[in-house]
């Protein structure tokens, strides 16, 4: 009779152990694996991959710094749009949103996330790029084309739609991780704040933003790590090209990043060895930098839950 | 005798529960009004109303009408002059915890717009010394106000809440939560405030409201049972349910 | 007007204004994706192959099938290995080190982005077996599934009362018998939300299956080639520029997002039901 219940409650209790550890390994193999696939094109490349401009498979030139620079720039500036609309939809659910209103912003952030990133790639492409170039870019350059960043022909696909579209598609993370933080303002402390006849806003920025900052920023990197990390999107509205940003510096030209690099070019690389080992490489290095960033972001979280 | 305060058939509810039924008592000025009741009466909520924070709870609702110095304080006045005016410390000493001691006192004053440094050391100055703190902390100005123990955290709040000169202050519960010493500290600073302000406290300690209050009104399941002189709340009450109160008979 | 309640007027309605304006891309995709896919949508549609390149007809029936399948072998993988995970960080990790160990692994996983794992799945299975599969797509699917999983079944178990525990211990239950019959049964409501939400996720992936399934113009004849999913027709047919496949992209759209804000809608509201289960 003892000995039934021990051997089931070894084998639940071992075979949940090394189902944990093959997780925990899976991790660890995927890096090496991406390391050693890389190794190729960390030696014949050189820095060449992270600093070089020119991506030419058939001469065996694999420069990757502008989808490097397109990754970084558009993850920047989707968060310095999404932040400010975040903050903001934060503060209207915290301290003006009745409560029904409060359960729709929730769930309309819910399915905002929800949606998959191939539908925010259609949209972008099909709906939201004819529109972006008559109504906005053209009158745009016809005005104040004459700013570099602003220049050359308005492309609908680019590096400024591909920023667009991953603001939307971060927005909805970051302000639901930010409303729970706002949330959390201790009562008492708003209390003694409305007592001494301080509005509502005042009431916010004096003792809810102080309250709420270290969390807030530690959403927006994560929402950072969203946008460095997306696929799909970004490659059906980026125009998948070279020509930003050594060509034209102009946000209206198609460009590259790291995922959409990778995502176009992969099947044509099968053939080719340091292409694919260069291809490698890049994941590699944005993989480094989303785990640096979400690593970032969880020590800030993890602060501001323990000190309260 | 002028009433500083008047309350006239005053309700309130928290969406379908009624918490306060046609309450009315005037508040003498420059006097020290207790309110005592047995836990669950409305006394909290009662004073919420008078200093407009009951409505910042979802689906709390007021009727009847609070009047300070003859203005209607729910239709005449709004929230935010109501609440400069009428002046609020609260059960557990609520100090700001990102401000400084310095920054804590004038956190009123700042909303007010009061940019002279002059003008606000001196305030910080005069309020400490008026609560008793001055001495205690006037060379920490600059830590944080939750550095304090209890009674001086408290002690704090009320010179807080007194910086921008309120007309009312209204005190709940304000020393429930500290030792037998600050509490002390603390109601003979109450005796000393009512020659400038009016006073309204809420205490469910019985003794506490005879020692230092000078009108008493008696809240038991939201209704006013008595009201009238300490005195004679306590030493021979009209009202039978006020006698077992107030005898600790129930409680 | 005063200068004080002026700044509050303004942040009121500015932050009011930004709030309400946020729906209007979700309104926007979702009317979209309804007039635009729903001219695609016919028997036809959900029962036939691609036609050829440039014909008009033919549906996606193919790719309909093919992420059922992908996503029901990417449950069968992700959601018991989730689900043992985190059973065991909940109920039998002792270790302190051996619980941070897994679990800053688990979280790191949940951060790699999801073009990565398919390069890994292509790696470690595709370039081993030759040709692009569907099981190399179930691998990279379930990578993203073990994480969420994992931390609602841990969740869902640590917050089961401590009362319940104790009683089935007070019974004289052995320990597998608490952990798999008491607390875990306790726990599935957590469990399924977690696993409901991760399918509805995976429906949504695309990325990983252009190193995997990639896609294909024919029904599934076995699991261990390359499939049809709606997700890679999407992409593929989106990017083609030819009109009708375009149109047909619109439809594959509308169906999959059915699937997933369906998915999403029930689990939340059904969630909320019975208090945060």
């Amino acid at each position: 009779m003892q000995k039934i219940p021990s051997f089931l409650d070894s084998a639940v209790k071992y075979g949940a152990l090394a189902a944990s550890i093959s997780v925990a390994g899976i991790f660890l193999f995927l890096f090496l694996t991406l390391f050693s696939n890389s190794i190729p094109s960390i030696t014949l490349n050189g820095l060449d991959l992270l600093l070089g401009k020119i991506w030419d498979p058939n001469d065996g030139v694999f420069g990757g710094l502008p989808a490097i620079l397109g990754t970084i720039f558009s993850s920047i500036f989707s968060l310095g749009l999404a932040l400010p609309l975040s903050i903001s939809i934060s503060i209207y659910y915290t301290e003006y949103a009745p409560i029904k209103i409060r359960s729709i912003i929730s769930t309309v952030m819910d399915l905002l996330a929800a949606i998959p990133s191939v539908i925010y790639g259609i949209w972008g492409l099909w709906t939201i790029s004819p529109l972006l170039k008559t109504h906005f870019q053209e009158p745009i350059a016809a005005t104040i084309g004459f700013i570099p960043i602003f220049s050359g022909p308005a492309y609908g696909l680019s590096i400024f739609l591909a920023s667009l579209v991953l603001t939307i598609m971060i927005t909805p993370i970051i302000s639901s991780l930010s409303i729970d933080i706002f949330s959390k303002t201790p009562v008492h402390l708003r209390e003694g704040m409305f007592a001494l006849g301080a509005t509502r806003w005042e009431v916010c920025r004096k003792v809810a933003v102080p309250f709420a900052k270290r969390g807030v920023i530690a959403a927006a990197i994560l929402g950072l790590g969203r946008a460095l990390g997306e696929t799909m999107a970004v490659a059906m509205v980026i125009g998948n090209s070279y020509i930003w940003p050594f060509s034209s510096v102009s946000i209206f030209s198609p460009a590259h990043t790291i995922t959409s690099k990778v995502a176009s070019e992969f099947p044509e690389s099968v053939s080719n060895a340091l292409q694919f080992s260069s291809l490698t490489e890049l994941a590699l290095v944005l993989l480094v930098i989303s785990l640096s960033i979400n690593l970032v972001a969880d020590l800030m979280l993890k602060r501001v839950e323990g000190g309260g | 005798m002028h009433h500083k305060l008047e309350v006239q058939n005053l309700s309130a509810w928290f969406d379908e529960k009624q918490v306060l039924k046609d309450v009315s008592i005037s508040f003498p000025s420059n006097n020290v009004t207790a309110i005592i009741g047995p836990s669950g009466c409305g006394k909290t909520t009662f004073i919420r109303c008078l200093n407009r924070m009951h409505e910042l709870v979802p689906g709390a609702r007021v009727q009847g009408k609070v009047l300070l110095d003859g203005r209607d304080v729910y239709k005449d006045m709004d929230a935010m002059e109501v609440r400069r005016k009428v002046g609020m410390v609260f059960q557990k000493p609520n100090p700001f915890p990102n401000m400084s001691i310095f920054e804590n006192v004038v956190a009123g004053l700042k909303l007010l717009g009061v940019r002279d440094k002059k003008i606000l050391s001196d305030k910080v100055e005069s309020k400490l010394r008026e609560v008793g703190l001055w001495e205690e902390v006037k060379d920490d100005l600059k830590k944080s106000g939750t550095m304090l123990s209890g009674g001086q955290q408290q002690r704090l709040c009320i010179a807080r809440a007194l910086a921008v000169d309120p007309e009312v202050l209204l005190m709940d519960e304000p020393t429930s939560s500290l030792d037998p010493a600050s509490t002390a500290k603390i109601e003979s600073l109450i005796r000393e405030l009512k020659e400038k302000t009016t006073i309204v406290i809420i205490t469910h300690n019985v003794q506490q409201a005879a020692r230092i209050s000078d009108f008493t009104g008696f809240l038991y399941l939201g209704s006013l049972v008595e009201f009238g002189e300490t005195k004679k709340i306590f030493e021979s009450p009209k009202n039978p349910l006020t006698e077992r109160y107030v005898t600790g008979r129930f409680g | 007007m005063d200068p004080r309640k002026t700044k509050e007027l303004f942040i009121r309605t500015v932050t009011t204004l930004v709030s309400f304006s946020v729906a209007l891309p979700l309104l926007w995709i979702v009317a979209d994706v309804i007039i635009k896919g729903m001219p695609a949508i016919n028997f036809e549609f959900f029962t036939s192959l691609p036609a050829p390149f440039g014909e008009t007809g033919g549906g996606v029936g193919n790719a309909v099938l093919g992420t059922l399948v992908i996503n029901a072998m990417s449950s069968l993988i992700g959601i018991p290995l989730g689900i043992l995970t985190g059973i065991y960080q909940s109920e039998y990790s002792s270790n302190k080190k051996v619980y941070s160990l897994i679990r800053t692994s688990i979280d790191s996983l949940a951060g790699v982005p999801s073009i990565i794992l398919g390069l890994f799945a292509f790696t470690v299975i595709v370039m081993r077996v030759g040709h692009y599969t569907a099981l190399a797509a179930a691998f990279a699917l379930a990578l993203i599934m073990i994480p969420p999983v994992s931390k609602a079944t841990e969740e869902g178990m640590r917050s089961v009362p401590i009362e319940i525990r104790e009683a089935a211990i007070a019974l004289g239950l052995p320990k597998w018998v608490i952990t798999l019959k008491v607390v875990f049964a306790v726990a599935k409501g957590s469990v399924i939300t977690g696993s409901l939400l991760s399918f509805a996720r995976i429906s949504g992936e695309t990325a990983p299956l252009l190193f995997t399934s990639l896609f294909s113009y024919y029904w599934p004849t076995g699991i261990n080639e390359p499939m049809a999913s709606l997700q890679v027709l999407i992409y593929n047919y989106a990017m083609s520029g030819f009109g009708e496949w375009v149109t047909k992209a619109w439809g594959a759209s509308l169906l999959l997002l059915l699937i997933v804000l369906l998915i999403n809608t029930v689990v939340r509201a059904v969630s909320k039901n019975n208090g945060g289960y």
